[in-house]
């Protein structure tokens, strides 16, 4: 996507992320990405939403950004660096946080450590894990991700096994987790498939909240209600490809998205 | 039956093994690794240093290598020599997950067993190295067995505060994530394969140190006392004892020996009776070991213990 919104001075900062002819294939089958492949950019600043019916690739595309998959083609460039060969642990450092479609969580740990977890401690450094300086650091982070929790609508599930959690909640961590490492790109696959209406407006809140604040966000969802009302550019894939892209506005009245969408019928 | 010296005897070999399956606790339990082939590396640590500290070859010895080095020496190059051979199988190993992981430590294992039954150069082949040094004599009034189950008992209170540390860390709170989805993990920076390296070779050092201390022990490093069965025994012990906790795993350890050495001290009046108790010994352990997997009662007492609290 270009920064098209020139309302917003943060998206005429140039562009945080750059796929350049990027595809996968799945047992021969293209899973993402035409001939030429895939091909967009993020802006830095920008709020994205990423739709298209079931199948279309929007999950592929979050693995092979984040490093989950490898792509069989293109490039993909985060912050000026070319980032296709790195690993999924580098790419989360470079800045790149994501939830998944399916919530994944640690069920050994409590609600809180499934946070704190989530940050980059000097203490998972295996010889400042055998001294004590760690500990100055873990009051902060414990602090943060409480904070954090009550952001989410988690803060009395705190010391509660994560087992205990329902699907919303379990969503709601997934967010909690990617915002302790404060990253400048957030993918976020889904986020209100089960979560409560009430939960759906404070995640609203506050992934508007942190667009203000200059994160980039790229949001997939069905929920397009939710998504048209607080993303300010979206992009459609359909089969692998990019069908359309736009402002909400031209997005809604777009045929080709509709009859992606719904049929033919409905786009006449 | 000679109970003060059969509770030194399981003083000191429980030490001995209670090291080795926290070892394997930490790596299994925590690292999420599968090793079907810990064993190796306990040899690994017993022939070092036997080689390290015995004499040159002379007469009719088979052996090639002896440095006669002070017992120290051997006891610490025991442990870098273990550390050392981790490197070398985890490097092409734990790529691997599961039960492919299992599958290629035992393998792993067999063929090194394999190469001290038929490499007379190093291990001396079947015989064995014998004769290894035994460092502590008596310490004034303490008689050796006293002082050697000290020293095995230090061994296992040091590994077990060294484990204890790293896992009450963030790198343990890592560990359990990468265990526990190591996608969701590398996805909040984990360098998921790097830390399960790590763990890997530093759960190794101890082992390698145990090795040395059983070699002094046993004054003997040889293959059968190194084969698979040496596995599956650390392996049942961390299951009986409850793979969750460090002090399961201990405990674990501590029974197993205590139940072998009771079952072997026990005074037979037939060659026969010897035979069946020995045959009882395994089928009772193999039946305490499904019970264990059947009821989880460890794992029940953890789950009180969480919601009382």
């Amino acid at each position: 996507m270009t920064g098209r919104d020139h309302t917003r001075v943060s998206t005429q900062l140039g562009p945080l992320l750059e796929v350049n002819g990027v595809s996968k294939r799945f047992a021969g089958i293209q899973a993402l990405g035409g001939d030429d492949g895939l091909s967009f950019q993020i802006d830095r600043g920008s709020f994205v939403g990423l739709i298209g019916p079931n199948g279309a690739g929007k999950s592929t595309l979050f693995n092979l950004l984040t490093g989950v998959l490898p792509a069989d083609a293109g490039t993909i460039v985060f912050e000026g660096n070319d980032i296709t060969a790195d690993s999924s642990h580098q790419r989360a450092e470079h800045g790149i946080g994501r939830t998944f479609q399916t919530p994944r969580t640690f069920e050994s740990l409590t609600v809180l450590d499934n946070v704190v977890v989530g940050a980059t401690s000097p203490g998972e450094r295996l010889r400042a894990a055998l001294g004590r300086k760690w500990r100055l650091h873990e009051a902060g982070l414990v602090e943060r991700a409480r904070d954090i929790l009550g952001q989410v609508g988690l803060a009395d599930r705190a010391s509660e096994p994560v087992g205990d959690l329902s699907g919303g909640e379990l969503r709601m961590l997934g967010v909690a987790r990617q915002l302790i490492r404060r990253p400048s790109l957030l993918l976020l696959d889904e986020p209100t498939a089960g979560v409560h209406p009430l939960l759906q407006d404070r995640l609203a809140d506050l992934l508007t909240g942190l667009h203000r604040q200059g994160m980039t966000l790229v949001v997939v969802e069905h929920n397009l209600h939710f998504l048209l009302a607080i993303a300010e550019h979206i992009l459609v894939l359909t089969q692998g490809r990019l069908l359309a892209e736009g402002p909400p506005s031209h997005i809604r009245g777009d045929p080709a998205v509709i009859s992606a969408y719904l049929g033919e019928d409905h786009a006449a | 039956m000679n109970w003060p010296q059969l509770l030194i005897t399981v003083a000191t070999i429980g030490s001995i093994f209670g090291v080795v399956t926290l070892a394997l606790n930490l790596q299994y339990a925590r690292g999420g690794m599968i090793n079907f082939g810990i064993v190796a590396y306990f040899a690994v640590g017993a022939y070092t240093y036997a080689i390290i500290t015995q004499p040159p070859p002379k007469g009719l010895d088979q052996y090639a290598f002896g440095l006669d080095w002070p017992w120290w020496a051997g006891f610490l190059l025991a442990g870098v020599a273990a550390l050392g051979f981790a490197a070398l199988t985890g490097w092409p190993t734990l790529r691997l997950r599961g039960e492919y992981l299992a599958l290629t430590t035992f393998a792993f294992a067999e063929v090194f067993h394999s190469f001290l039954l038929n490499e007379r150069r190093i291990g001396n082949g079947t015989v064995g190295l014998s004769n290894v040094h035994r460092p502590f004599g008596d310490w004034g009034p303490v008689e050796e067995k006293y002082v050697f189950a000290g020293a095995a008992a230090l061994l296992l209170i040091a590994t077990l505060a060294a484990f204890r540390q790293l896992l009450a860390s963030p790198y343990g709170r890592a560990l359990d994530a990468i265990r526990d989805d190591e996608v969701a993990a590398q996805s909040s920076g984990k360098p998921s394969a790097d830390m399960r390296r790590q763990v890997f070779l530093i759960s190794a050092v101890p082992v390698g140190l145990a090795g040395a201390v059983y070699a002094m022990f046993t004054t003997l490093a040889q293959p059968s006392l190194f084969t698979a069965e040496v596995t599956f025994v650390v392996w049942i012990a961390l299951v009986l004892g409850g793979e969750r906790s460090v002090y399961g795993a201990m405990l674990g350890a501590f029974g197993l020996v205590f139940f072998e050495e009771v079952v072997r001290a026990l005074p037979f009046e037939t060659v026969r009776s010897a035979q069946i108790a020995a045959s009882v010994e395994h089928i009772i352990t193999g039946v305490l070991f499904i019970a264990v997997l059947r009821y989880q009662p460890f794992d029940r007492i953890q789950r009180k213990v969480r919601a009382s609290t």
